[in-house]
């Protein structure tokens, strides 16, 4: 039996920038695999890449950005160097991306009704005839869209503008573009960011019954582990520019073995136990200019040793599990 | 749009109108020297004759009275007798609008069509050489003074050249039905491209000279507005959902980078008006400005006023059609 | 980054002299304001520096042209117009008028904007009311006309041509300190002052007033660029200062009648007003970009 190929595979991308600072290393030998149908988490704090890592997936890193190195395979295809023209049959289609404020995200002078029809009429292959017929396909599908992501009354609400709506709709509504013709691999930068905690869980559970119903593959960026411990299967952690831990959520939360996600939990407060004391974590992250070769994790680590001032590869720790460090956590949290 | 709050707003208008009255009457009340001997001049005229203009003029009457009277004329268009052409004030102003309304269109949409693709360009261009030298021809368009560039464009294309009319609208030999009163589309509606392309020669000049400033504002207000689109998240993320560059350009960025431009232009084209008085003196255009300058020569005063009157008005609905169009354009604003 | 931008409100640096010194790094501003102070210099010192009496006519000099044209005289460098008076000489005069007029306009226009501002943006109610009704209808006649038609009543000269400019322009720096005190009489600093028992003038001259004129300053020299214009259009339509006095506009009026033979009479006036206003529109971006704290990196 052959092993299955992931969908969607990172392979030691090098993302950097040319700022007036210097070289900025954003995203520095980063690997994550997407299997078909897996829901994988992304987390890290603001400024460890992961956006610019999907970013770079898309293809849209703008100067002073590029792609330094490695490859990104989508489906068996190489998507680094990949020319504008292929990358626009690909983005909408197959690779779908949201964005974590939906507000600025859709265009104010647009109605909703317009901005999800276009990216159906953009990617025609499901409808066909004379450019009327096709655009009522369009309508009626955007109109379908609308439902499943529970928006009422869609066909009145098609020619309303992106203001009139609140913002848990808004962000329906991204997902409802997002989806529309059907990806195999949805992207979902920081869904809930932006949102209350009430509108957050029901932004989720819609992106999980799509994905059940579809096969979808989706990546969840966030910073909210608490999400991640509920809807992914696997999670790679990022820790300026690069991943710091890997792994099947349950394992990895509920055993992590990096500092570094040690630490991310230990700053989480528990309500079943409120008598226990949350632990941030020292220190701040690390510039992205003129890095150490080292752990970049040094001086806010607690334990040191010679070998982390030296490059730390990935290993592999067994259960599916990879961490970035020269003496993994084996204890429990 | 609401149209009871269209009408409220109109409303607001009146208030202003109003101030607007009483400062043209004011300005006429206190002019130094005494209107009529100024009217009457040289002419020899009985006692008996000049009571009955004072009469008529309303100048024997306590100056909130002359006021009413003021009023209730200007609402009815009576601006008085324009001693100077011996006609009816309003049918003087009335006769040279044209010419005016003409000059001013025809700078606006060349401005226009000018300032908009260089902006939009000079945008997606950002800091190459075309940004640069547009910036820079931005600046001089501002900084130069009107009347003086139209006399070099004059000098230069005109006397020297010979290749463009020294002054006027139209050669006299030609002659258009009037039917717009408009020259360049009555030419057209006549069928005549000889005519056509004579008036064009005669508005060029003077219509490169008024809009040169207005196109070089729009042209920065367009370029800042379309740097500020471009860099929003819904430009990236029309481009995830992958949209080409041109659709993106046309239809998500240009709606929204071009409201301020159109704001802009609503409000710039009552600079249009002042400018008009420069620009119609020194290409001996046959309109409105050109004339209000002569009658501050002559001080033919109620002509002076009634013009003035007219300006202001035309500026007050300008400003308030622009706050309109703003409001149509945007959608997130209410009226 | 700038930290000391967050503290401007609370801590009162001078932001002026800060300001400053960043107007002065960019060179193209520099440069712009030099020549801006060139002609201030030229205008002041006139008398020194023209070397002929701008009024002296001599009919055999009529229509000279420059010193690099056949016939050209190197002490007529510009050439002579059509009373051969020197056209170098009545430009440097020039400046004087243009100059004058400007500064003497914006001054007053902004010290009657700031108080009327001040007033209205600080004391609200019918003080606010009425000036700000005045500033609207006063805002719905256009710049020129009402110059004209104010001119044409009361006279040219130079005295009417200041008054009639001012009687327009103070509705700019109004509005614009309108604005700033309204927001300026929330902060924290004004609070406190009027917690302390200051009277109302002594809040709006000691606390308010500084930390609103670097957007006054900014907003005067555009304008002052704009009244240069239009007192040189004025004097172009014959609206303005009188003959034999040298206004850069009239200077350009009297070449008209020369366009075909000598076009130096018209042409170097004009460039003379060009390039102080493109001087003062230069500097007035920069002191633009160096006052705006979006721009402190």
């Amino acid at each position: 039996m052959t092993e299955p190929q992931p969908i969607l595979s990172i392979s030691n991308l090098q993302t950097r920038f040319a700022t007036r600072y210097g070289l900025v290393t954003a995203v520095d030998g980063v690997s994550i695999d997407v299997m078909p149908g897996e829901c994988v988490g992304v987390v890290g704090e603001s400024g460890s890449g992961k956006s610019v890592t999907f970013a770079s997936v898309m293809g849209l890193v703008k100067k002073p950005g590029w792609i330094d190195g490695g490859s990104i395979t989508f489906e068996g295809r190489e998507l680094v160097g990949m020319s504008d023209r292929d990358y626009k049959s690909l983005r909408g289609k197959d690779i779908a991306m949201t964005m974590q404020d939906a507000l600025t995200a859709l265009n104010p002078a647009l109605t909703i009704g317009h901005q999800i029809m276009e990216v159906l009429l953009t990617h025609d292959d499901e409808l066909t005839g004379s450019a009327r017929h096709r655009k009522r396909g369009a309508r009626d599908r955007a109109i379908e869209m609308m439902m499943l992501v529970g928006i009422p009354s869609p066909e009145t609400r098609l020619n309303d503008y992106p203001h009139q709506f609140s913002g848990g709709m808004r962000q329906r509504i991204m997902i409802a573009i997002a989806l529309a013709c059907r990806p195999k691999l949805l992207i979902a930068d920081e869904p809930t960011t932006a949102l209350d905690v009430t509108i957050q869980a029901q932004v989720l559970e819609l992106i999980a019954e799509i994905r059940q119903k579809l096969g979808m593959s989706v990546i969840l960026i966030t910073h909210d582990l608490g999400v991640v411990a509920e809807y992914c299967d696997r999670v790679a952690v990022m820790y300026a520019g690069q991943v710091i831990e890997s792994g099947p959520t349950k394992l990895v939360i509920g055993h992590p073995s990096h500092p570094y996600t040690q630490g991310l939990l230990n700053s989480i407060p528990n309500l079943a136990n409120l008598d226990k004391r949350i632990r941030p974590i020292e220190g701040q992250v690390p510039e992205l200019i003129n890095l150490s070769p080292g752990c970049r994790f040094i001086g806010r680590c607690d334990v040191h040793e010679s070998a982390c001032a030296q490059q730390v590869e990935m290993q592999n720790i067994g259960q599916g599990r990879a961490v970035r460090c020269v003496l993994p956590r084996r204890n429990k949290q | 749009m609401n149209f009871g709050k269209f009408i409220e707003r109109l409303a607001q208008l009146i208030p202003v109108l109003l101030g607007v009255l009483v400062i043209v009457f004011s300005m006429m009340a206190l002019t130094p020297g005494d209107p009529v001997d100024i009217m009457i001049g040289d002419q020899p005229i009985s006692a008996e004759q000049e009571a009955n203009l004072r009469h008529d003029m309303g100048l024997d009457l306590p100056p909130v009275e002359r006021f009413v009277k003021f009023l209730g004329n200007a609402i009815t268009g009576d601006f008085g007798l324009s001693f100077f052409h011996r006609r009816p004030v309003l049918d003087v102003i009335a006769e040279r609008l044209p010419a005016t309304i003409e000059l001013s269109l025809f700078s606006l949409i060349l401005a226009l069509l000018t300032s908009i693709p260089l902006g939009v360009l000079a945008a997606l261009k950002k800091n190459t050489i075309f940004d640069r030298v547009s910036t820079v021809v931005s600046l001089f368009g501002v900084s130069l003074p009107g009347f003086w560039f139209g006399i070099l464009l004059l000098m230069l294309f005109a006397v020297h050249l010979q290749i463009l009319p020294v002054s006027g609208r139209i050669d006299y030999a030609y002659e258009v039905d009037a039917v717009t009163h408009l020259l360049l589309i009555d030419s057209l509606i006549a069928g005549r491209l000889d005519t056509f392309a004579n008036v064009l020669s005669h508005l060029f000049l003077p219509a490169l000279t008024l809009g040169l400033p207005m196109a070089a504002i729009l042209m920065r207000v367009t370029r800042t507005s379309m740097l500020e689109v471009m860099s929003q998240d819904y430009i990236v993320f029309a481009e995830a959902k992958g949209i080409s560059r041109t659709s993106i350009l046309i239809r998500h960025a240009l709606k929204n980078a071009l409201i301020p431009t159109v704001t802009v232009a609503a409000l710039e084209t009552g600079s249009l008006l002042g400018g008009n008085m420069i620009v119609e003196s020194v290409f001996g255009w046959p309109g409105l400005g050109r004339l209000v300058v002569e009658s501050i020569f002559v001080r033919n005063y109620p002509l002076v006023q009634a013009a003035v009157l007219f300006y202001a008005v035309t500026y007050v609905f300008l400003n308030f059609f622009a706050d309109i169009l703003y409001t149509v354009l945007n959608p997130r604003v209410k009226l | 980054m700038s930290e000391s931008a967050t503290y401007v409100a609370i801590e009162k640096v001078s932001p002026l002299r800060r300001n400053l010194k960043i107007f002065m790094t960019s060179k193209l501003s520099t440069v712009a304001a030099s020549f801006v102070i060139v002609f201030v210099g030229m205008a002041l010192f006139a008398p020194w520096i023209a070397p002929h009496d701008p009024n002296e006519t001599d009919l055999f000099l009529r229509l000279q042209p420059p010193a690099w044209i056949e016939g050209g005289d190197i002490s007529y460098l510009l050439g002579c117009d059509g009373l051969g008076r020197d056209i170098l000489s009545r430009i440097i005069y020039g400046a004087r008028i243009s100059i004058f007029i400007g500064v003497a306009v914006i001054v007053v226009a902004t010290s009657i904007g700031i108080i009327a501002g001040l007033a209205a943006g600080y004391l609200r109610g019918w003080v606010d009311i009425t000036i700000s009704r005045l500033v609207d209808i006063l805002v719905s006649f256009p710049y020129l006309i009402f110059a004209i038609a104010l001119i044409g009543m009361i006279g040219a000269g130079l005295q009417n041509i200041i008054l009639v400019l001012v009687y327009k322009e103070w509705v700019v720096p109004c509005r614009v300190v309108r604005g700033e005190t309204l927001a300026a009489r929330e902060i924290e600093y004004v609070e406190a002052a009027r917690a302390l028992g200051g009277s109302s003038r002594h809040i709006m001259l000691r606390e308010i007033l500084p930390n609103i004129l670097s957007p006054v300053i900014v907003v005067s020299t555009i304008r002052m660029a704009h009244v240069i214009i239009l007192e040189a259009s004025l004097s172009f339509l014959g609206l303005g200062v009188q003959p034999p006095t040298a206004s850069w506009g009239s200077m350009v009026a009297d070449g008209r009648a020369f366009m075909l033979g000598a076009w130096w009479v018209s042409t170097f006036p004009g460039l003379a007003i060009l390039f102080l206003v493109l001087a003062i529109n230069v500097t007035s971006q920069g002191l633009r970009d160096a006052f705006d704290p979006k721009f402190h990196d």
